[in-house]
């Protein structure tokens, strides 16, 4: 009797921990989205009055960068050009001596995951209640994760002695659908928005 | 017809002589339930109301997602002693907020989640004999708790899994369905807690916990 009941509770066990769960598997494309913005708080922005974009997308995949410039990366630059002229900055071409200069980045970094399954001593006792001499199997598996990232340079204080220009303020978009350009005025809308500081008129 | 007839006949004389084995007249010893230590299992759902500091800064919403088997040996005297697995999860998700911290602010819609598989050893103390059909228990637990706390920003998370201690202290009543039977019902109320410091938890995960269920007893 007291092996059945202990058989019972091993079941129990074995049926509870199978129910997994994905919380978030209800949120819509803009509700799993994360805005997450960093500054320099020694910065006043106000000393600030013009800016420029680089002009291509640079596109970076774990170790490796390029730039690209597709019609979708043309729209999110677009977006960000507007944002910014909408908080009092002036939009000058790159030879301009602009007082800040911003580059938009798409990121995308793998990860290789090693999950370990050791085979379980239940499996046994069918053949004669011996166990099975199976070793612990690994199995690998990729994920990946594509963000954008929107970065603010000081090039009116720029280090000449390191040649170093300051990343004053950044921004990180992840989530899903940052690909979907319906998204991309509320997402810039976001990451400004977000940072009050950056407003100068 | 003859044939059903027969059978009927038959079944008539059968019927009485089963129902006589089931309830044996010539002595009236107590029930084996009294007799005997005897076994108990029990499966509960359980609704869940956060408490405390858990409900105040992590989940004030209830959960109904709760479950446990437990089986229990029913001693001789007013005692059972047993064990009791369980699986309970929390969840609530906040509207689209900032979080601060040094110099970094987030934008996010935070999914809160707590999922847990307590495995406990409990006593109860019953106050009426085991004869009764309504039997009223208090019970004290202790045991460890499989634990993750996830945090969803979005669809970022920041998780913590540990193994921490869990306890709890209830009182309820099993309501036999039959006098002498094996089946019936199990009502219980309980405080649980378990200790746990993480980010947003600072004293622990507590909460009242009202479950009803059904139990299977034999000997």
């Amino acid at each position: 009797m007291l092996k059945k009941a202990s058989f019972l509770i091993i079941f129990a066990a074995i049926w509870l921990t199978s129910c997994t769960k994905d919380p978030i598997n209800d949120l819509t494309d803009p509700d799993s989205q994360v805005f997450i913005t960093n500054h320099d708080k020694s910065i006043d922005f106000k000393q600030f009055k013009t800016f420029s974009i680089a002009d291509s997308v640079v596109v970076v995949e774990d170790d490796r960068s390029g730039t690209a410039l597709t019609d979708m990366d043309k729209q999110i630059l677009s977006t960000v050009i507007t944002k910014m002229q909408s908080l009092g900055y002036t939009y000058v071409a790159a030879s301009k001596k602009p007082d800040v200069g911003l580059t938009v980045a798409r990121i995308t970094n793998n990860y290789l995951n090693v999950v370990s399954t050791p085979y379980s001593s239940y499996y046994g006792g069918y053949y004669g209640g011996y166990g099975y001499g199976y070793p612990s199997y690994y199995s690998y598996y990729q994920t990946s994760e594509s963000y954008w990232s929107v970065s603010m340079l000081d090039l009116k204080n720029a280090n000449t002695a390191t040649k170093t220009l300051n990343v004053i303020w950044d921004a990180q978009i992840r989530g899903d659908g940052l690909g979907n350009t319906d998204y991309f005025s509320e997402m810039i809308d976001s990451i400004f928005g977000q940072s009050t500081y950056l407003k100068i008129n | 017809m003859k044939k059903l007839i027969i059978a009927a006949f038959l079944l008539a004389g059968f019927a009485p002589a089963f129902a006589q084995e089931q309830t044996p007249k010539l002595y009236t010893l107590p029930s084996p339930y009294d007799r005997y230590t005897t076994y108990l299992v029990t499966a509960r759902l359980t609704s869940a109301i956060p408490i405390g500091s858990f409900k105040n800064d992590y989940i004030d919403k209830a959960s109904f997602e709760n479950y446990s088997i437990s089986l229990e040996w029913v001693l001789q005297n007013s005692f059972s002693v047993g064990g009791e697995i369980g699986y309970s999860y929390f969840k609530q998700r906040l509207p689209r907020a900032l979080y601060t911290s040094g110099d970094q602010t987030i934008s996010a819609i935070q999914t809160r989640t707590v999922s847990q598989y307590p495995i406990q050893a409990f006593v109860n103390y019953h106050f009426l004999p085991k004869s009764s059909a309504i039997q009223p228990y208090v019970q004290i637990s202790a045991g460890g708790s499989i634990l993750d706390y996830t945090v969803y920003y979005g669809s970022l998370a920041d998780q913590k899994q540990k193994i921490r201690p869990t306890y709890g202290v209830g009182v309820g009543s099993k309501f036999l369905f039959k006098k002498d039977g094996s089946f019936g019902a199990d009502v219980r109320v309980k405080y649980a807690g378990t200790s746990f410091k993480y980010d947003y938890l600072t004293s622990g995960i507590s909460s009242l916990n009202t479950s009803i269920g059904l139990f299977y007893r034999w000997w």
